[in-house]
């Protein structure tokens, strides 16, 4: 196994609820079967509405984040106002398409709030072609259980408290069938007034 | 794909030699699911069966009442299949005439079965195979295998394509993984039971549905064996056709 | 030059030595071919090749069949007896199959095989041992020793050389004549006599537990969580062991079981107990 974005393992996802946005990852950093580190959050604040997860080869991981943090702050800064949620989305498909020969090992994700607070969330390829989604996108090497799961506990307009709940218990689930993530798991509800975080007890095999 | 078909014209001229390779499989797809209550079984697959982006048939049965209130079915390579279940009839036939009719046990079914997939063990069955019934006691009981014949008892097993999808959605649901009491703060687990049937059937549709939803090889129809002291009974549903 | 060279080699023995080679041949022979079944080959030139291509992820990692894998097993010897302690998760590449696999394969009443590599190499040939030394019983009217039952299983593996089979197991009983005995038997042919052995992809981090804390005078107790306390640690750092911690205890009446312990519990538990596993918050 070589495959470059299955090399470190992890996984994320987003959701939404009713006027509110959750986003979600687990703290998995693995070289192969060995687990290396269980702080490795997957999800980075953009501003106070937007935030984004992103999972794959860690090393690009952490540089996408710092060219993002830099590419964010040249905006505030020539625009000052915050980044818009679908702005910063098609900065992000701008950015990966840039190496579409030779590309991010990363699957990223967006959510957060718009101006009038609207959700909004979205998923990308590796070569930034955006999946603008209603209900949830998801990301990393538990993708597929997780779209599983998501499929199966989704619902639309949860309140913040029960999209918590079913984000998750979308999340643990799938990530307790896969073998590359787990070992701890953040979760971001994103309402108009304020960010919470939660950080969740799980199972650590 | 590595494999390349011979061509017939001899004139042709290749600049690189053409590889021969035995492949004898192929995937057909589809997904199967398994769940044992207290005194039932039940286990559904989807109807559709597909070679690559095609699909063959909108309605193909895979999983069959072998006898004997014992459902079976072997998903992945649909030809594999087929040829594990005839052989398991067969054998369940000469085995009922050379010991007058006895009733053969889910546990035994499953034992044979382990030698059925494992006498190909150097040239494997592709298949996951499901067998379930009722135990000697009367509780329901599945029993999940891999291709070679390593096989367990299980409460409930998703095999085939989409198993992927539909397993952790069980583990949630069936039991009750990372489910707590309200108000314990995670410290008291949601404790076991079992599912009704009219519960399982709802569980096995949202499934089911939920993963014709993300998988493309899943989809058309929902066929549904249940087994009770009774018989056997099926049940047929819809699912999305695109 | 023939004629001299011929009255060394080997086919020029007297008639004493052909009868034993003869006897033994025909032995051996008619018992194997009623005992082990017949075995489908796919029908070109080279099945090993055929095999490799389509159940190895290894070597060809878009291979069809993926045969389960993955695990840490370990067992020890001490003043007590025997502990066996496995964990119970089955991976197929990256997706955990299962969460609770047996591992442990109970052979008869007195002697117990562990399971690591393929599940169905293991679980078809540990049961199949199992026959074998229920007809040793029969005909021998005495119980078979761990040597010769562990022998019996690497013999068979070996037949299998090179054919794919993927086996790390360890045989163990308790016996008059050996007292308790562990055997390492691999898919390579080798058999190995020890006082302690882990196996599977997380063997080191077992070994790491449970070499740092091994005595010979442990009590039971003592004994029987180090056993568990090593799979921990395994089912903890290896992304492919986990699930459950299944432990046995093996004395001279036979081997019992003591239970099956969730990593999801047992970790914070212990964690929490030991004040140990201080990488992980909570």
């Amino acid at each position: 196994m070589s495959d470059p974005s299955s090399i470190n393992g992890g996984s994320a996802l987003a959701m939404v609820g009713k006027d509110c946005v959750a986003i979600a990852c687990d703290l998995r950093l693995g070289s192969q079967s060995l687990g290396l580190a269980n702080n490795f959050e997957k999800i980075f604040k953009i501003n106070d509405k937007v935030m984004m997860g992103l999972t794959g080869l860690a090393s690009d991981v952490t540089t996408l984040h710092e060219l993002f943090r830099f590419k964010n702050n040249l905006y505030e800064l020539r625009e000052e106002r915050k980044i818009e949620p679908s702005t910063f989305a098609n900065l992000v498909s701008s950015t990966l398409y840039e190496k579409r020969f030779g590309p991010w090992f990363t699957g990223p994700l967006v959510a957060g709030l718009d101006k009038h607070n609207k959700p909004f969330i979205c998923g990308f390829d590796s070569i930034g072609c955006i999946d603008y989604a209603k209900d949830f996108v998801v990301s990393g090497t538990a993708s597929d259980q997780l779209y599983g799961m998501c499929e199966g506990l989704y619902q639309p307009n949860l309140e913040p408290e029960d999209l918590f709940e079913t984000i998750s218990q979308s999340l643990l689930n799938a990530v307790d069938r896969d073998t590359l993530s787990g070992w701890g798991a953040i979760v971001y509800i994103i309402t108009k007034d304020k960010v919470i975080k939660k950080v969740l007890r799980t199972r650590q095999d | 794909m590595n494999s390349t078909v011979a061509s017939e014209y001899s004139s042709e001229i290749h600049t690189t030699p053409i590889e021969h390779r035995f492949n004898p499989y192929s995937d057909n797809g589809g997904t199967v699911l398994g769940i044992a209550g207290k005194d039932f079984a039940v286990l559904a697959g989807d109807t559709r069966q597909v070679e690559g982006y095609s699909i063959n048939s909108r309605y193909e049965q895979k999983i069959f009442n072998v006898g004997d209130d014992i459902v079976m079915t072997a998903n992945g390579f649909a030809a594999d299949g087929s040829a594990l279940i005839d052989r398991f009839r067969n054998q369940l036939k000469w085995y009922k005439f050379d010991h007058n009719n006895k009733k053969l046990s889910v546990a035994s079914s499953a034992r044979y079965i382990r030698h059925l997939l494992y006498s190909k063990r150097f040239f494997p069955y592709y298949v996951s195979t499901l067998i379930a019934g009722l135990d000697d006691e009367g509780k329901g009981c599945v029993y999940s295998f891999d291709p070679v014949g390593s096989y367990e008892r299980e409460q409930c097993r998703a095999g085939g394509a989409a198993a992927s999808l539909i397993m952790p959605f069980l583990d949630n649901q069936v039991n009750f993984k990372n489910q707590y009491q309200p108000g314990s703060d995670g410290t008291e687990k949601k404790p076991l039971r079992y599912l009704e049937l009219d519960e399982v059937l709802e569980l096995v549709k949202d499934a089911f549905s939920s993963a014709t939803e993300r998988h493309i090889q899943v989809g058309d129809g929902l066929e549904i064996f249940i087994v009770t002291k009774e018989g056997v009974r099926t049940e047929y549903y819809p699912l999305k056709r695109d | 030059m023939n004629t001299i060279a011929s009255q060394f080699n080997n086919n020029n023995r007297n008639h004493v030595h052909h009868e034993i080679n003869e006897s033994n041949g025909g032995y051996g022979g008619v018992d194997k071919l009623e005992l082990t079944p017949t075995m489908t080959l796919p029908p070109i030139s080279q099945p090993t090749d055929f095999l490799r291509a389509h159940t190895d992820d290894a070597t060809n990692p878009d291979c069809k069949i993926k045969i389960a894998h993955g695990t840490t097993t370990l067992a020890f010897r001490y003043k007590k007896g025997i502990v066996i302690a496995v964990d119970s998760r089955a991976s197929q590449g990256n997706w955990t199959a299962s969460q609770t696999v047996h591992k442990v394969i109970r052979i008869n009443p007195m002697l117990l095989g562990t399971m690591a590599g393929g599940a169905a190499d293991c679980q078809y040939w540990e049961t199949w041992l199992g026959t074998q030394c229920r007809l040793h019983e029969l005909r021998e009217k005495e119980r078979i020793s761990v040597a010769a039952a562990s022998k019996i299983l690497s013999n068979l593996i070996y037949e299998y050389k090179g054919m794919g089979l993927s086996m790390g197991t360890m045989i163990c009983g308790f016996t008059k004549k050996e007292g308790p005995t562990v055997y390492y038997v691999d898919s390579d042919g080798t058999r190995l006599k020890g006082d302690l052995f882990c196996v599977g992809s997380g063997q080191t981090f077992a070994y790491g537990v449970l070499d740092s804390e091994y005595k010979w005078d442990l009590t039971e107790e003592e004994a029987l969580y180090l056993g568990k306390r090593s799979i921990l640690a395994a089912a903890h750092r290896d992304a492919y062991s986990g699930g459950t911690v299944n432990l046995y205890h093996i004395t001279e009446e036979g081997w019992t079981y003591h239970g099956n312990y969730d990593v999801g519990d047992l970790f914070w538990e212990v964690k929490s107990q030991e004040k140990s596993f201080n990488n992980v918050d909570g």
